[in-house]
């Protein structure tokens, strides 16, 4: 009977203490709240079919990342030695941007750019609202690293964003990528009324010169010279825009179909996985709902809403000192944004609501890659000032 | 003529350029990015070494980004015997991280440790540190008149300013003071964004225009043919050129119809794809047949 009874104490205790290493025994509100954002994410990614590619990855590592565990056990992913932290590595230490910008260079096609050069300005304007929510993060009381980080959410380029706040504000790091891919997705949404709000009829319906065709030399030139000249000048940009340059030259140059194939495809696709899954992981409910992360979605808004202006009002102020016939649709103007290619689409939707006939694409991917190349270059010079 | 005119001036402004861009201080990475850091010659009552003795100390500094090996390099306090201290090879004390220091005692002791050199302060008033080859010199210090306990040391970490520092910091920061980050710095002068705005959009604009005027003008330069240029074929350049042959109605009706059925979406689907490329289909075992469970048991 003694024996029993033992026994079911034993049972009991044990019981128990399983129950605390459970997740229902470690759960807070935080985690509830941060399971929903998952849950939203993936419901947008599958439902609204809003950047699946990312959403997916980092809808369900916040799931991961906020399923409550007993600290201690190597699980989480701020844990040393977790399987979660190895992985979570190549974010900390910026390796997996570079990765994914070498596999942005190897899909992306820069003819539309080379045709038709001064698009380029475009992507440099739309950089502004960089600057803008840096100086409002400065006014709300951020530190200066802090505000540099925040700020390149503006620059709307979800690997440019992770690796600038690696080195500036590692401990915001998950709240800016989510912000910063949350927007990306938000960009039809975001975008369209500031372009109808910015232009006129008659400037919606202008209509481009058709793009001239590129020869495969300057193709190929371009990746190079591109590299040289912008590295030059932002040396600490050089992860970013060396790997984009590199990988577009992999393709341009015809003879390493392989190694272009794979850093477009697999490659590419493995980093997405991980860096995707990781920063979702990475926003424990402990460590990212805090009042900061609330500030820097804010920013991030506002950030997208800067750029947009700044891209469009761009255009039409460049518009005075251009020709009539080589005018430029301000419709294009938030491409500059480098959320590549979602806002060239806004581009091309909102274009053809107003002229059927007027495809605004083509023209629009040119700021589009110039955005790329301008925002790399904006995160190299805040890592140069602010690091 | 006038073409060519431009296309040169057009190079020569492009090399400029490159050679301006080109021009400045480099830094590299290796064994010469060791420095003599700090040195403490009279030791009365500060660190004291592994054995619990005092004894003057040297301290390097390895102001490279990378880890560097001091092994098989030289110490030494004589001008004219540059390889008197032979740092032994392949010990780990001697890999200096990047930004790291190792410290080395002057107690002439040698018997110690690799840390402990075969030479004193009191011999003379002269340091120096030598490349692996015995004769390249990295970085060398006379010392003056030395007090007490108080070490003589660079400012700040591997600067070229030399003095008696207010703290003695061996394995550690020279610079005692507060430091202040460059972003604090930047922020103190402009506390709105303003002049970062100014400065990063007049880079990135500058980044962005200097590859609009380089793609404007790419297509005329790799145009230019130099044998022409070179043999200077003037006739050639001045016959008539052919006029480009007209595309008849024909094709232009089947590029019309073309793109009309393609905006239009008029095409069929096709379900399959004909294609005359090889199809493999990678073996693995856990799809093979032969391990079926299907199989039975020969």
């Amino acid at each position: 009977m003694e024996h029993s009874g033992n026994f079911i104490t034993f049972i009991t205790e044990h019981l128990q203490q399983f129950f605390t290493y459970t997740a229902f025994a470690n759960v807070t509100p935080g985690h509830i709240i941060m399971i929903c954002i998952g849950l939203i994410f993936i419901y947008l990614a599958i439902a609204k079919e809003y950047e699946p590619m990312l959403l997916i990855p980092i809808g369900f590592g916040i799931l991961v990342g906020n399923i409550a565990f007993m600290p201690g056990l190597k699980i989480g992913i701020y844990e040393s030695g977790s399987v979660l932290n190895y992985l979570y590595f190549g974010v900390l230490q910026g390796i997996y941007p570079p990765l994914i910008f070498l596999g942005i260079g190897a899909m992306t096609d820069f003819s539309a750019l080379i045709s038709n050069p001064k698009l380029m300005l475009i992507g440099a304007a739309a950089q502004f609202g960089i600057f803008g929510a840096y100086a409002i993060a400065l006014m709300l009381g951020f530190s200066p690293s802090e505000a540099g980080a925040i700020a390149i959410i503006g620059g709307a380029d979800g690997p440019t964003a992770i690796f600038l706040s690696s080195k500036l504000a590692p401990d915001l790091m998950g709240a800016i990528a989510i912000s910063a891919y949350s927007y990306m997705a938000l960009v039809p949404v975001i975008q369209p009324p500031i372009m109808r709000l910015l232009t006129n009829g008659r400037e919606r319906l202008i209509r481009m010169k058709p793009p001239r065709s590129v020869s495969k030399v300057e193709k190929i030139l371009f990746p190079i010279i591109g590299m040289l000249l912008t590295t030059f000048i932002v040396p600490s940009g050089l992860p970013l825009l060396g790997m984009l340059f590199f990988g577009n030259l992999l393709k341009e140059s015809g003879v390493t179909k392989r190694l272009a194939d794979t850093a477009k495809g697999s490659l590419i696709d493995i980093v997405t996985i991980l860096i995707g899954l990781t920063v979702g992981a990475s926003t424990q409910a402990t460590t990212f709902l805090t009042t900061k992360s609330v500030g820097i979605f804010a920013l991030g808004a506002a950030s997208f809403v800067i750029a947009t202006t700044a891209g469009v009002l761009f255009v039409k102020i460049f518009n005075i000192f251009l020709k009539e016939g080589n005018k430029i649709n301000p419709l294009i103007g938030n491409s500059g944004v480098s959320a590549v290619p979602d806002s060239a689409r806004v581009s091309q939707v909102v274009g053809l609501e107003y002229d059927k006939t007027n495809h605004l694409l083509m023209h629009a991917m040119g700021p589009n890659v110039a955005g790329v190349i301008g925002s790399a270059v904006a995160a190299g010079i805040l890592l140069g000032f602010l690091s | 003529m006038a073409k060519t005119k431009k296309a040169i001036r057009l190079s020569g402004v492009l090399a400029t350029l490159v050679l301006l861009l080109l021009a400045g201080k480099s830094y590299s990475q290796s064994g010469i990015d060791l420095r003599i850091n700090e040195i403490l010659v009279v030791n009365d009552s500060n660190y004291v070494d592994d054995y619990g003795q005092r004894s003057g100390w040297i301290e390097i500094f390895n102001s490279a980004y990378n880890t560097v090996d001091i092994g098989g390099m030289y110490l030494t306090n004589d001008p004219t015997n540059p390889t008197k201290y032979r740092i032994p090879k392949g010990d780990p004390l001697t890999r200096i991280p990047s930004r790291n220091y190792l410290i080395f005692f002057a107690d002439n002791r040698p018997t110690r440790g690799i840390q402990h050199l075969n030479f004193s302060f009191s011999d003379t008033n002269y340091i120096a540190l030598y490349e692996v080859n015995g004769r390249t010199m990295i970085d060398a210090v006379k010392l003056g008149l030395q007090k007490s306990n108080v070490s003589f040391g660079r400012l700040k970490d591997g600067s070229s300013e030399w003095g008696y520092l207010e703290k003695t910091t061996p394995g550690a920061n020279n610079f005692t003071g507060e430091v202040i980050s460059s972003g604090e710095k930047f922020v103190a002068i402009d506390p709105y964004g303003v002049g970062m705005a100014v400065i990063a959009m007049s880079v990135v604009f500058s980044a962005l225009l200097l590859l609009y005027v380089v793609f404007k003008n790419t297509k005329r330069i790799y145009s230019i043919n130099l044998k022409e240029l070179l043999s200077r074929k003037k006739a050639v350049a001045d016959l008539p050129k052919p006029e480009p042959e007209e595309i008849s109605g024909e094709v232009n009706a089947a590029i019309a119809l073309a793109i009309h059925l393609y905006i239009s979406e008029l095409h069929d689907h096709e379900e399959a794809v004909l294609t005359i490329k090889k199809v493999a289909r990678t073996y693995s075992p856990w799809s093979s047949k032969i391990y079926g469970l299907r199989n039975l048991p020969k």
